[in-house]
């Protein structure tokens, strides 16, 4: 029984399953465990509100838990959000900026090396996620970028 | 604790006594690594009655090791060129702590022979090979040359060093000769780092340079060289454990074929592809290998084997190996206390030099990596942390809950391993301390380790290198019943915690221990105990 609440995985709808109960094991650390009574999983539940995470023998599930009114706002706010136009490339991990490949007016295609950072001791290349022209590069070689810190732009 | 120390300066123990008879090998020894592999050294330590000394950066004032040694000394800031990597910091904190030994762990300073001739200089005892050695093992390319010299099989490929940015000079005849796909590797690597798959001659510029680049951060030194891909191939290696009176122990091979950019992830012994005969191939080329060196350590000397049964030698290494517990548990043998105990001048005993590999055991180690996205590295901080426990169960941990993930080091975060009297055994084994096991706050690799104990291939023990990319790719899609069981998860703890509390990250953070999780189990259980 989900009364108002809708969940989804992914952007799609999803019914909670059937039969299955929920135990905390820790509630203090988010640690529970599912049963339908002759089988059960070790879950990790993390989050609050309608934004929740669920761990599943390993795997994190992002999981929206919405009311018909969080919905609604949730809708509003992703359709303000979708535009087309330049593509803002963001660094994904807190890392050493090693190489920029590229420079501003670059036709780059999709999947093109655009720089490389270096995190955990990985040299991790950041690549285009589309065909377009480089703009707006304003990290060089040797700079420390925190995780979200804009790159470049492709249009 | 023993109770008769030795005073001044170290002596080496020449008629090899035991120190089972009370005193330590050492005083005082300082570890010169972090996290697991530090603890794991401070364990052997501890039973060995040595008082233990930590080195620590400034990422790391509040890490599991620092905390756990007797003494903790601070050697420079959290980039591992001022601390973990830098030879005068930790000399200073030798001297400073009065330890009479280094010991280097795995990675790091491990396998310098600067390193190692600069502890001598000191006065103190290094946990590992003679500086000659290391200088000697330390070239891909030169160990190559010995190995070969000695009549063990080596992988096809060029002798001579590619230097990257080299330009004009590169041979491309000789190129040519050794077939594609080949992997360029750097001459000062080990890791995984500093390596690249080539499929065509005409790639072999763009590599050179991304290869050489990350081996000169790596290792300070982009000298590379090409050998042809042996695929499919399986990775295994020997476990060997010398003295300083020569006496060397052979302690079986470890299969080590699951493996993503090159590096490990899980590791068995003894391995289940390798027949009898092989097995006694494999021991005589690790044994011309070793006389090939000197060396009063542990070693691992490394090995190819392709599809029809050959192997090819790699690489020797003269230090502990990560994944040097799975030997532990089938051959009983402490590798840590006997390198410490070894590098004292003490003797392998009969019980050592005669050990025999017993059941089987198989390690998995979780990283902070996204499987499903290419096993990127993943920062954040650990929430929930739950261990596994029971029969035939070791876990060697280097964070806890509520610890940062420094991006500064590598993202192993734990080693979960198992003995059982069998494969099967072992298997099932794991995959019951897999389900016991949790760990928050990030994506690991665990939902990747879940998959592959019940991958038929694995579990049937036919696999290579290649499982990772022919099998695994970006692992599976989610099922309907992962979602619809994650949907009951969150439905639940919606209607239970959801509403009313404030947005809370607390869960996650060491500093603030009163979570939202915390307060409304506390507020369930002052309900409870009213409505009674």
């Amino acid at each position: 029984m989900t009364g108002d609440v809708e969940l989804t995985v992914n952007g799609a709808s999803v019914e909670p399953a059937a039969g299955w109960t929920l135990t905390w094991v820790d509630p203090g650390a988010g640690i529970a465990q599912l049963t339908d009574g002759s089988r059960s999983v070790v879950c990790l539940v993390e989050g609050s509100g309608s934004e929740w995470v669920v761990t599943l023998r390993g795997r994190r599930i992002p999981v929206a838990a919405r009311s018909w009114r969080e919905r609604v706002l949730a809708d509003a706010e992703s359709a303000a959000r979708q535009q087309v136009g330049p593509m803002e490339i963001r660094a994904t991990l807190p890392g050493l900026v090693v190489a920029v490949s590229v420079v501003d007016g670059d036709q780059v295609a999709e999947g093109a090396t655009l720089l490389t950072i270096e995190a955990m001791k990985m040299q991790n290349e950041v690549r285009s996620p589309r065909a377009g022209r480089v703009s707006g590069v304003s990290v060089a070689a040797g700079r420390t970028v925190a995780a979200g810190t804009p790159l470049l732009r492709i249009e | 604790m023993a109770t008769s120390r030795s005073d001044g300066t170290p002596s080496l123990r020449k008629d090899g006594a035991s120190v089972v008879a009370g005193r330590p090998p050492f005083r005082r020894l300082l570890i010169a690594n972090r996290g697991e592999i530090a603890i794991r050294v401070i364990r052997a330590c501890r039973e060995l009655g040595i008082e233990t000394v930590a080195v620590y950066s400034d990422a790391d004032a509040d890490a599991l090791h620092t905390g756990m040694a007797d003494r903790s000394e601070r050697i420079g800031p959290a980039a591992p060129a001022g601390s973990y990597l830098s030879i005068d910091a930790v000399i200073d904190a030798a001297r400073r702590s009065g330890a009479e030994a280094i010991h280097p762990g795995y990675g790091f300073l491990s396998e310098s022979a600067t390193f190692a001739r600069a502890v001598e200089d000191a006065g103190l005892v290094f946990i590992g090979p003679p500086p000659a050695t290391l200088e000697s093992l330390g070239n891909k390319l030169a160990a190559r040359r010995s190995a070969a010299a000695v009549g063990v099989p080596i992988v096809p490929g060029l002798l001579v060093p590619l230097i990257a940015g080299g330009g004009g000079s590169m041979p491309i005849d000789d190129l040519a000769a050794i077939g594609f796909p080949a992997l360029l590797k750097a001459a000062a690597g080990g890791g995984g780092r500093g390596m690249r798959r080539v499929d065509r001659l005409e790639e072999i510029g763009a590599a050179l340079e991304v290869a050489g680049r990350e081996a000169l951060a790596a290792f300070g030194d982009d000298t590379l060289y090409l050998e042809r891909l042996i695929a499919p191939a399986r990775h295994i290696e020997v476990q060997l454990l010398g003295d300083r009176h020569g006496n060397l122990a052979l302690l079986g091979e470890r299969e080590c074929s699951v493996q993503r950019r090159h590096q490990k992830l899980v590791e068995e012994a003894p391995s289940p592809a390798v027949t009898p005969s092989q097995r006694a191939q494999l021991a005589d080329s690790a044994r011309r290998v070793a006389g090939t060196v000197t060396f009063h350590n542990a070693a691992t000397v490394e090995f190819l084997l392709d599809r029809d049964g050959n192997h090819y030698f790699l690489e020797m290494n003269t230090r502990l190996q990560v994944e040097h517990g799975v030997t532990e548990l089938v051959t009983g043998v402490d590798l840590v206390a006997w390198q410490i105990r070894v590098a004292a001048g003490e003797r392998l005993p009969e019980a050592v030099l005669a050990a025999t590999p017993r059941g089987n055991a198989i390690e998995v180690r979780i990283y902070a990596e996204d499987p499903h996205h290419a096993f990127a590295p993943v920062a954040g901080s650990i929430s929930a942390w739950r261990m596994p426990a029971g029969p035939g169960v070791r876990v060697d941990a280097g964070v806890a809950a509520g610890m940062p993930l420094p991006i500064e080091y590598d993202p192993l975060l734990v080693k979960l391993l198992v003995h059982a009297h069998d494969r099967p055994a072992a298997i099932a084994r794991l995959r019951r301390a897999l389900d016991e096991t949790v760990v928050g706050g990030v994506q690991t690799d665990l939902s990747f380790l879940h998959w592959l104990l019940d991958e038929p291939g694995f579990v049937a023990g036919g696999y290579d290198t290649g499982l990772i990319d022919d099998r695994w790719g970006k692992g599976p899609d989610l099922s309907a019943e992962e979602q619809s069981l994650a949907a009951r998860a969150a439905l639940q703890a919606r209607a239970q915690f959801g509403h009313g509390l404030p947005h809370s990250p607390a869960l996650s953070t060491r500093q603030a221990p009163d979570s939202a999780w915390a307060a409304q189990a506390r507020r369930e259980a002052v309900g409870r105990r009213r409505s009674r």
